[in-house]
């Protein structure tokens, strides 16, 4: 009998990815449709992964509206009573599996409300996809709903298009890395500007940063719009379809010597750049150093992987060029990311993870792989959604020359330690 | 499926006075304007801590996803802790064209084959409710056949808040469990703790006081529960409901049903602590229990002020504002002074009328918006400690004070005797911690720090 039931979900559902791309734009309000619980959840356990307050409110549809509502009122209330209380730039409006059972119409919600508040909607069921999908849904909704076509080209302007995965420090990395080159660089969505973990005044009613509405309108003249992960490579797509004259760029992965070397590649031919930045040089030759000086204890380890797709790809990637042994990967959903991988490849859920780990050395997972690597003494690297107890999870950079560097380090020092 | 009849009365409950008070928006979440969890949310509270039941939700993947293994509910189960663990149905779009009984069946048939569990809880939420999944009957079938109890708990999200999800998950547990085992012998001072949930070990801070009066934890809903016991519950000879309002209706049905009469108590605190010993004992009207039970309370009073010496040392004098919800507003208050400090204001923008009486009775400011009078208040009275949650760290580092973060019991027990040490020990150590002050100083390209 194959399980029919998920014991310990990795997964986490679309809205919750969408809630996150919102979080990225300034001054947003993201308003989930549904029944109050689904954000209450996300709320408290993104507030807890990035220790900071989460902006968040709900069309709170109770078993009355259920019925009777198409959408329009519950909606249409909540704006009333969020805009009592603040003035959002933007109102980021996404589905719920109650609502998409209902089948509310939230495009037409939104275009009645279309002179009291601007708003972007997207469908993201939670009987559907998943934290990434959810995440690139969003962004392709901001760009098809927001973004104003253009056929001029800024050839200073650069946008990055972050997947779900990619930490805030990150994205803050690659924008220099794209500054380093000249650009004038843009993430949508950023959340390097807002979920950070800066101190400032942490009131959480809106979005405490990110991109600008005034500049997501404007992104159709960059001349180059980066993607990076495959669940956001249509997102890029969809920006040639606002400008043909925009170039675009995408990397499956910036995770690892190989994966750093083909996005460097490209930005030097793109910029007709012959040498690049001294620091970038230097990044390389260091992390030549750190594979040679790790590959001893990663080369030996078998590893585990459980983490969104995207996730996955990019560490056994990085990894992998130190010689690890990527015994399986758990991933909870589908995802060509993960197609190409040549070890074993499990869509499911911890319960697989644990049947599996007793052969392993090392798991790489998020959280919850806490309680099952001390139940079978193993060691763990903590990365993805969520992560609770840990610190700092934002500041962790893997991409790239220098995060790769990073990510070698931990794994090593995590290896060693677990041998003593 | 859902009962509308219970839900109104539950959404009725006329012991809590906030309801006569404001009904419609009490019942009602407010779209734009709400920040509770859901009744699902409230039954997972109550009923998740059975560690010896499995507990499987049907629902798509929110419900379950985002909040398996996010409480701190302990229990001395020697078995597999179920608690923590995540079951789901994981309902996709071919169920909800089909109907997810199929699925749920499947899995209840999965996990007694590899599980082997003493119960089982299934708990339905909006998707499957929508989609009108007829689960009692699938649950009775299976029941019978598996001969394990198979409980269903209606609890999809759009019928209310959290507190309303407890009053479901109690009223199923009622309706479905206790009663269906007898014990071998009833204790004469055999009580059940209702709406305690042994949250990083509360209960355990008091039980073993209570057992060392002579008192017998008949069951638990459902802190350190099991279920064999909460089947026997109607054999205890007295609930008592442990700081939550939620499960009042339970204890009033239960009352009707087995002439259990019901008391409310709270743990937090000196004298909370002893109050709620006294109050326990005293519905037994025995005079032998209650002379037993002051040399007890004598005992461990004197225990704790030995304990309490150093940290008063440091805490004397100093000024407090709390800013919290609920009964927090005034249990953590009273807590407070009980080592010591004195409390200048507690915040009561989130408590309901019953606790503001109550607050009002502890401290002499009330802030009905603390976001903007606590960082006046602080000026004004010379306030060393606040205590509040994540969000005020930036006025305690403006004002440059030490701030305790209130949601820390979530991870220490700050619960009867020992727990003050807890919280003493938290108010101590951020009191003395340069943190505040090193963060607050103005960078060199700032003129002044406001
Ligand atoms: S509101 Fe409904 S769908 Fe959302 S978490 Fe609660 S029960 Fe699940």
């Amino acid at each position: 009998m194959t399980k029919p039931l998920q014991i310990n979900p990795l997964k986490l559902s679309q809205p919750m990815g969408s809630l996150l791309a919102f979080l990225g734009i300034k001054n947003c309000m993201p308003l989930m449709h549904g029944a109050q619980g689904c954000a209450s959840f996300s709320k408290v356990f993104f507030t807890r992964h990035f220790n900071d307050p989460i902006a968040i409110q709900t069309t709170a549809v109770n078993d009355i509206t259920a019925i009777v509502d198409g959408g329009d009122y519950s909606i249409s209330e909540a704006i009333n009573n969020i805009t009592k209380k603040v003035k959002p730039d933007l109102v980021g409006l996404f589905t719920t599996g109650l609502t998409e059972v209902k089948g509310d119409d939230i495009k037409g919600a939104t275009y009645l409300l279309k002179k009291r508040m601007k708003m972007v909607y997207v469908h993201t069921p939670d009987f559907e996809g998943g934290l990434e999908s959810g995440f690139a849904k969003t962004i392709e909704a901001i760009i098809e709903q927001l973004v104003v076509p253009t056929k001029e080209i800024d050839s200073k302007k650069a946008l990055l298009i972050p997947n779900v995965n990619i930490t805030p420090i990150e994205v803050e990395k690659i924008k220099e890395q794209l500054e380093l080159f000249g650009f004038k660089s843009f993430a949508l969505p950023d959340l390097s500007d807002s979920l950070d973990g800066h101190l400032g005044l942490k009131q959480g009613a809106l979005s405490s940063g990110g991109i600008s509405l005034e500049n997501i309108k404007n992104l159709a003249n960059c001349s180059l719009v980066i993607s990076v992960g495959r669940s956001v490579e249509k997102c890029g797509i969809s920006m040639l379809e606002k400008n043909p004259n925009m170039t675009h760029l995408h990397f499956d992965s910036l995770g690892g010597l190989k994966n750093s070397d083909k996005f460097y590649k490209a930005l030097m031919e793109f910029t007709k750049v012959s040498k690049p930045a001294s620091s970038i040089i230097r990044w390389r030759k260091r992390l030549q150093d750190v594979l040679l000086d790790t590959h001893f204890l990663i080369g030996g380890a078998n590893v585990v992987v459980a983490l969104e797709p995207d996730q996955i790809n990019s560490i056994v990637q990085t990894i992998s060029e130190a010689g690890a042994n990527i015994k399986a990967i758990i991933a909870p959903t589908n995802s060509m990311a993960i197609n190409e991988l040549t070890c074993k490849v499990i869509i499911g859920d911890f319960d697989d993870v644990e049947k599996i780990l007793e052969e392993n050395d090392l798991l790489i997972s998020n959280f919850h792989g806490h309680r099952l690597t001390k139940k079978h003494n193993k060691a763990l690297m903590l990365r993805g959604f969520p992560n609770f107890e840990g610190i700092g999870y934002q500041l962790k950079n893997d991409s790239l020359y220098e995060g790769s560097s990073y990510l070698l380090c931990e794994i090593a020092n995590i290896l060693e330690h677990h041998r003593h | 499926m859902v009962n509308k009849k219970q839900i109104k009365e539950l959404l009725n409950e006329s012991t809590c006075s906030h309801n006569i008070e404001k009904k419609s928006s009490c019942n009602r979440a407010k779209p734009g304007a709400t920040s509770g969890g859901c009744a699902f949310e409230g039954a997972q509270i109550a009923l998740f801590p059975f560690a010896d039941v499995i507990h499987l939700v049907h629902a798509p993947s929110t419900c379950q996803g985002a909040s398996w293994e996010t409480r701190e509910s302990r229990t001395s189960y020697k078995g597999e802790d179920n608690t923590p663990l995540g079951y789901c149905t994981d309902i996709n779009t071919n169920d909800i064209i089909f109907g997810g009984n199929k699925k749920l069946e499947d899995s209840i048939k999965y996990i007694i084959k590899h599980k082997n569990p003493k119960a089982i809880f299934v708990y339905e939420t909006c998707v499957t409710a929508m989609i009108g999944d007829n689960m009692d009957s699938l649950a009775k079938r299976l029941e019978k056949k598996y001969s394990i109890p198979i409980v269903v708990v209606h609890s999809p999200g759009f019928v209310g808040g959290k507190n309303l999800g407890s009053r479901l998950g109690g009223i199923a547990i009622l309706e479905q469990l206790i009663g269906t085992k007898e014990p071998k012998e009833i204790h004469p001072y055999g009580i059940n703790l209702i709406g305690e949930y042994n949250v990083t070990g509360d209960m355990w801070q008091y039980t073993p006081i209570l057992e060392k009066i002579g008192i017998k934890i008949v069951s638990t809903l459902a802190g350190d529960g099991r279920i064999e016991n909460i089947q026997q519950a109607h054999r205890a000879k007295l609930n008592v409901i442990v700081c939550a309002k939620s499960l009042v209706t339970l204890c009033k049905k239960m009352e009707e049903k087995y002439s259990i009469p019901y008391v409310s108590v709270s743990f937090y605190g000196k004298r909370d602590t002893s109050n709620a010993i006294r109050t326990i004992v005293g519905a037994f009207k025995d005079e032998k229990l209650s002379k037993k039970a002051e040399i007890v309370i004598d005992d461990e009073e004197r225990k704790l002020e030995k304990k309490l010496i150093p940290f008063r040392k440091i805490l004397k004098g100093k000024k407090a504002i709390l800013n919290t919800g609920g009964n927090k507003s005034w249990s953590i208050a009273s807590a407070l002074q009980d080592i010591g400090i004195e409390v200048v204001a507690t915040s009561i923008r989130k408590a309901t009328l019953e606790d503001i009486d109550i607050a009002k009775k502890y401290v002499p400011i009330l802030m009905k918006v603390p976001a903007n009078e606590q960082a006046k208040l602080i000026d004004e009275h010379k306030v060393d400690i606040l205590l509040a949650g994540g969000r005020s760290l930036y006025t305690a580092i403006k004002k440059r004070v030490a701030f305790v973060d209130v949601n820390q019991e979530k991870k220490v027990s700050y619960g009867a005797y020992n727990g003050l040490i807890n919280l003493a020990k938290n108010v101590c150590n951020a009191v003395n911690n340069p943190v505040f002050k090193v963060v607050g100083t103005t960078a060199p390209w700032e003129k002044t720090n406001d």
